[in-house]
């Protein structure tokens, strides 16, 4: 039984892969569209952001997940879209907006006299971003984004409301065949990706440890 | 001529008038030295003349040219500010070193962005360059470090490195010595001493009145954003005129 078990359940990883990659894909750079709104001169622009980012943040997730599968079919008749491009859309929407306050945080704890050094040495902003910044805030950014990251690994399972066939679900449909011990085996899946994302993180860290 | 000009400059922070109708001139190999409390707008006229702050009136002329005036929007392109930035050198309180670069990548840096743009120097060059500053300095052995495996006092000794790599006109200081534990203020000391020695051209904004009055070759006293007093640092330090500035020089003699 272990065996078709276990296969059975890596199949579900599949889907759960699929989503976390994909949610870093968009929500990754998103994330940093959405942290320069928030830090933005023009006041109406950050408001509203910062707004949307309350709203997100301040709210479950899986509510989220309902909310894009079902709100556009019951608000205005349209068809639904596919469980997992729904489920995609608010997962990267809401990471990207946790991820938007950690580079906002990394971009602002870089001293304003970092900037400085470069304006008076003639650099151009560009220069000074990519050559000077860039790397200090993705220094301080690692640890709490590697955080996130082992969050989402687990936030996966949330898609089963609208019935993505993840690992999980996978697990679950064992107990109505009598056997329950593959609803827990699962954790241990979760494990082995979080281990993974672990030692990678790790090894990040610890390239940019030459400097401080 | 004098090396450079500046006339009439005024700043303000909203309401707050930081600066107010300063001028004064600089030859060229001359050592300036700025003192006045805290808050008396020594370093904000330095970043004025860095264009890290728009003065809100006046001019500043550099070598017979304009190169700023607050009446002429013209002069105020942001492009253009970059480049007539450099006439200036900057050394901050705090160092500001970039941390991910070592001390030699730190002086070559800028230099070599340049380069990169205009193709006019050999990266060998640039880096041979860079070494000769920081051997000045008396670091060629810290080249390879980071600004973290660095003393306070040598990483002030690498930032000097830094903005003379770009061969400024006139070099400014922001209070060079504050940041740094008493015992390493000397090392630092000696290296501007050095380059007064070799005709720099500086200005000095600085709490250390000895060493303002050894080294510098004029001196200005500002309170709330005017200039008190200038002229030969002895007499000034010795035989205040003003008596705003033998308060301050009482100030520091308890000290």
């Amino acid at each position: 039984m272990f065996i078709p078990v276990t296969l059975s359940l890596l199949e579900g990883m599949v889907t759960t892969l699929k989503l976390f990659f994909l949610t870093l894909l968009f929500a990754l750079p998103l994330g940093l569209v959405i942290s320069f709104g928030s830090m933005s001169r023009f006041t109406p622009l950050r408001r509203l952001v910062q707004t949307v980012v309350w709203i997100i943040r301040g709210s479950p997730l899986m509510i989220q997940i309902l909310i894009i599968f079902y709100g556009p079919g019951l608000i205005f008749g349209l068809p639904l879209l596919p469980r997992f491009t729904a489920a995609l859309v608010a997962f990267a929407v809401n990471y990207a907006c946790y991820f938007s306050e950690i580079y906002r945080g990394g971009i602002q704890s870089v001293p304003q006299g970092q900037y400085e050094a470069g304006q008076v040495l003639g650099m151009t902003k560009p220069q000074i971003f990519f050559k000077i910044t860039l790397l200090q805030v993705v220094k301080r950014i690692v640890p709490p984004m590697g955080n996130e990251m082992i969050t989402l690994v687990k936030d996966t399972s949330l898609i089963r409301v609208i019935s993505v066939y993840e690992l999980i679900w996978m697990g679950e449909t064992y107990i109505k065949k009598g056997l329950i011990w593959p609803l827990f085996y699962t954790a241990v899946f979760y494990l082995i990706l979080s281990g993974i994302l672990t030692i990678l993180l790790n090894q990040c860290e610890k390239k940019l440890d030459y400097f401080k | 001529m004098s090396i450079l000009e500046v006339n009439h400059i005024e700043k303000h922070f909203g309401p707050t008038k930081v600066l107010n109708d300063i001028s004064f001139s600089l030859e060229a190999g001359q050592a300036l030295s700025i003192i006045g409390s805290s808050g008396s707008g020594k370093t904000t006229l330095l970043r004025c003349l860095n264009f890290l702050e728009r003065p809100n009136g006046g001019t500043i002329t550099v070598k017979g040219s304009v190169i700023f005036d607050a009446g002429n929007p013209a002069m105020q392109i942001e492009k253009d500010i970059r480049e007539k930035r450099l006439h200036f050198g900057l050394v901050f309180q705090n160092f500001n070193l970039f941390p991910q670069y070592t001390a030699l990548q730190n002086v070559t840096l800028a230099r070599e962005l340049r380069a990169k743009k205009k193709n006019d120097e050999s990266r060998e060059t640039i880096l041979q360059a860079g070494l000769t500053l920081l051997d000045q300095m008396g670091l060629a052995d810290r080249a390879n470090h980071y600004p973290h495996q660095l003393s306070g006092g040598q990483q002030q000794r690498v930032a000097i490195a830094r903005a003379l790599a770009l061969h400024p006109d006139i070099l400014c200081f922001d209070e060079p010595t504050s940041a740094l534990d008493p015992e390493l203020t000397g090392e630092v000391l000696r290296v501007i001493r050095s380059l007064a020695e070799q005709k720099t051209t500086m200005i000095i904004v600085t709490h250390e009145m000895a060493f303002a009055r050894d080294v510098a070759d004029q001196l200005i006293f500002m309170d709330s954003g005017v200039i008190v007093e200038q002229g030969d640092p002895k007499e000034i330090i010795d035989h205040p005129k003003e008596e705003r500035t033998r308060q301050f020089l009482a100030r520091y003699a308890d000290n």
